[in-house]
């Protein structure tokens, strides 16, 4: 801690190592003067404006990262014609989606068709809000953080059910359902990840956790690695990213939810999705990687840069997934999610509920019980993926029980042959 | 937080709502109507972070906005005919009278309640309060509502479930559909339903 104490020592606005420095500064030398309302207000500005012309330029610079990276893994070179080594192709590509002509379907909902684009920012952006880049960093450090992330990733799928119900499409509105179908779906084992930390650390907030994990001199992964698998995947599975991104399947249906929807529009969709995957990677290094701690060299190095280059690490391994992993079947998708993630994200539900009763119970020393914790959770963790991989290899998961159709339900055939005979004997 | 803001932040969300609320009964279709529900639920969660109810407030989103709303959406899709105009059905009076007794209620209840009594500070911590709570003094409701929704989770299943009947009887059909004639694949794909054919000449009777 004593990194930051040196930084509140100092205090000063050019002091890199803590941001807060600037605004705190600013919120004094308007309290002495203005109403109380306005320092609030203006703090909330600051931040959002900090975090927007953050993520803005990274986003331009994340495209070419992503499609470089992917390119390495498939054996090409990836853009390398605009700019040196193709460092200028997003600004190409994004004039070029500027540039192009805006179109809408003649029979899509106008106004419902033009909102998503624009909507689809507001949970993207919310997000960063409860993001803790060091101590005291976050714009708003709510004392129901996690729940608050969670409650504003979900309602974005809203918003893609709107982009393609509205665009009037057949191909847009399939992928509209089955984003919302996996989104549905794999909220459960994200929560139940999510809800596995909170026990343990009892704290629902963002920072609460970070401040559990330097305080107890552990990183998630290592006590829960099963919740970290589940939320990773969880985590691509609703960001639509490849392994799971059957709501944009362009091999099925074109591009799902965004089909018709062109120029910057589209460019709207794309860039909140890299930003999407870029706060989530964020979230993953806060919550399972210690965030902006770690072992003590977050009294050297400023927080912030140490939360960043666990975020980088967390998004090389979802391009890297991306980049490697074939896309799956829908119904592969859930039968992982309902028959796999969820009983195990349950199971260590109820085991981190057990061992936290045992540790504030039975008053052991943290410092032994907690490796030996680890060891148990590790060890259960490589059963269950060894029990799922078995499992996998059997054929009643290669090829599950399809569901009960309507017609089939009713009869079939020969009872609508019977259906049929009364109503024609009716009329 | 001074009586300015909070007063502007109030207003706000009470137009927010209940313009929201408004426009759920004056739009035909239903797809706007939920998402015109989704607004005023928005609302409503603004309103709770305005009593300083910030664990209330991200459960609203949470449930009503992301997941009860969702599923809305999923079920008017599901839903063959959802986008017909029904403002002609014969139910338009009952749920009037059901309406305007709800109202009746509510107005009386809010002219009644002693409403100075809430002038005190926020509780801090409401999460764990509420948790504590629910396991202690209201822990009866609490496990009744787990078991119904276990059992809602296993009809669920045994609706879809797929066992040796069914298995046979799809068999056929696609036997049917594989081989059959050009009449019993119709049958099959578009099953003539008795009882949907009824309804839809009686909202056409309405609507004429």
């Amino acid at each position: 801690m004593s990194g930051f104490d040196l930084a509140v020592v100092l205090g000063a606005w050019y002091d890199f190592r803590d941001l807060n420095n600037l605004s705190r500064l600013i919120t004094e030398w308007i309290a002495d003067w203005g109403p109380d309302w306005l320092s609030s207000i203006v703090t909330g500005l600051l931040g959002s404006l900090g975090i927007l012309a953050v993520i803005g330029p990274t986003l331009l610079v994340l495209i070419w990262v992503e499609r470089k990276v992917i390119a390495r893994f498939q054996q090409r070179y990836g853009p390398n014609r605009v700019g040196p080594k193709g460092l200028l192709q997003p600004v190409a590509d994004a004039i070029k989606l500027i540039l192009k002509e805006q179109l809408a379907p003649r029979a899509a909902d106008k106004l419902i068709f033009f909102l998503p684009p624009v909507l689809i920012f507001v949970p993207g952006l919310l997000i960063w809000g409860v993001l803790p880049f060091g101590p005291r960093m976050s714009v708003a450090d709510l004392n129901v953080g996690v729940l608050f992330l969670l409650a504003v990733s979900g309602t974005g799928v809203l918003v893609l059910f709107m982009a393609g119900w509205s665009s009037n499409n057949k191909y847009a509105l399939f992928g509209a359902m089955r984003a919302v179908a996996m989104s549905i779906s794999y909220e459960v084992p994200m929560v139940l990840a999510l809800l596995t930390l909170v026990v343990f650390s009892g704290t629902m907030s963002v920072n609460g956790i970070v401040e559990w994990q330097q305080q107890e001199d552990v990183i998630f992964i290592l006590l829960f690695p099963l919740s970290a698998i589940a939320f990773f995947f969880a985590a691509s599975a609703e960001l639509n990213r490849t392994p799971a991104d059957i709501s944009e399947a362009e091999s099925e249906i074109v591009a799902g939810y965004h089909t018709e929807y062109s120029g910057m529009r589209f460019g709207l969709f794309y860039a909140v999705e890299l930003g999407n995957t870029l706060v989530i990677s964020a979230f993953i290094a806060t919550f399972f990687l210690g965030g902006w701690w770690l072992w003590g060299l977050d009294q050297w190095v400023p927080s912030w840069i140490i939360l960043l280059a666990k975020t980088g690490a967390v998004y090389f391994l979802l391009i890297w997934t991306r980049g490697t992993l074939p896309r799956l079947r829908i119904d592969q998708l859930m039968s992982f999610c309902w028959k796999a993630l969820v009983p195990a994200t349950l199971i260590f539900v109820a085991v981190a509920a057990v061992e936290r009763t045992l540790l504030v119970t039975q008053g052991w020393d943290t410092t032994i019980a907690l490796p030996i914790m680890a060891v148990i959770n590790i060890a259960l963790t490589l059963g269950a993926v060894m029990l799922f991989a078995r499992l996998a290899r059997s054929e009643r998961l290669r090829r599950p029980a399809r569901t009960t159709l309507v017609r089939d339900r009713v009869g079939g055939l020969a009872a609508a042959r019977e259906v049929a005979s009364q109503a024609g004997g009716g009329d | 937080m001074s009586s300015f803001g909070f007063h502007l932040a109030f207003w706000l969300l009470a137009a927010m709502t209940v313009g929201g609320a408004s426009m759920i009964i004056v739009s035909r279709n239903l797809i706007h109507a939920v998402i015109y529900l989704v607004i005023s639920m928005l609302g409503v969660a603004g309103l709770y972070l305005t009593l300083s109810a910030d664990f209330i407030a991200v459960v609203q989103v949470l449930i009503y906005v992301g997941a009860i709303s969702v599923l809305m959406l999923f079920a008017i899709m599901l839903t063959p005919r959802a986008e017909r105009n029904n403002t002609e059905t014969s139910l338009k009076l009952p749920a009037a009278a059901v309406m305007v007794l709800i109202l009746t209620a509510t107005v009386f209840v809010a002219l009644d309640t002693d409403w100075g009594a809430v002038r005190q500070a926020a509780l801090a911590d409401q999460a764990r309060l509420i948790g504590q709570s629910l396991i202690r003094e209201y822990v009866l409701p609490f496990e009744i509502g787990a078991v119904l929704l276990t059992a809602a989770l296993v009809g669920a299943i045994a609706l879809a479930r797929h066992d040796d009947e069914d298995a046979a009887i799809h068999a056929q059909s696609l036997q049917a559909e594989a081989d059959g004639t050009a009449e019993d694949v119709a049958l099959l794909t578009d099953p003539p339903l008795v009882e949907v054919e009824a309804d839809a000449g009686a909202g056409e009777d309405g609507g004429s």
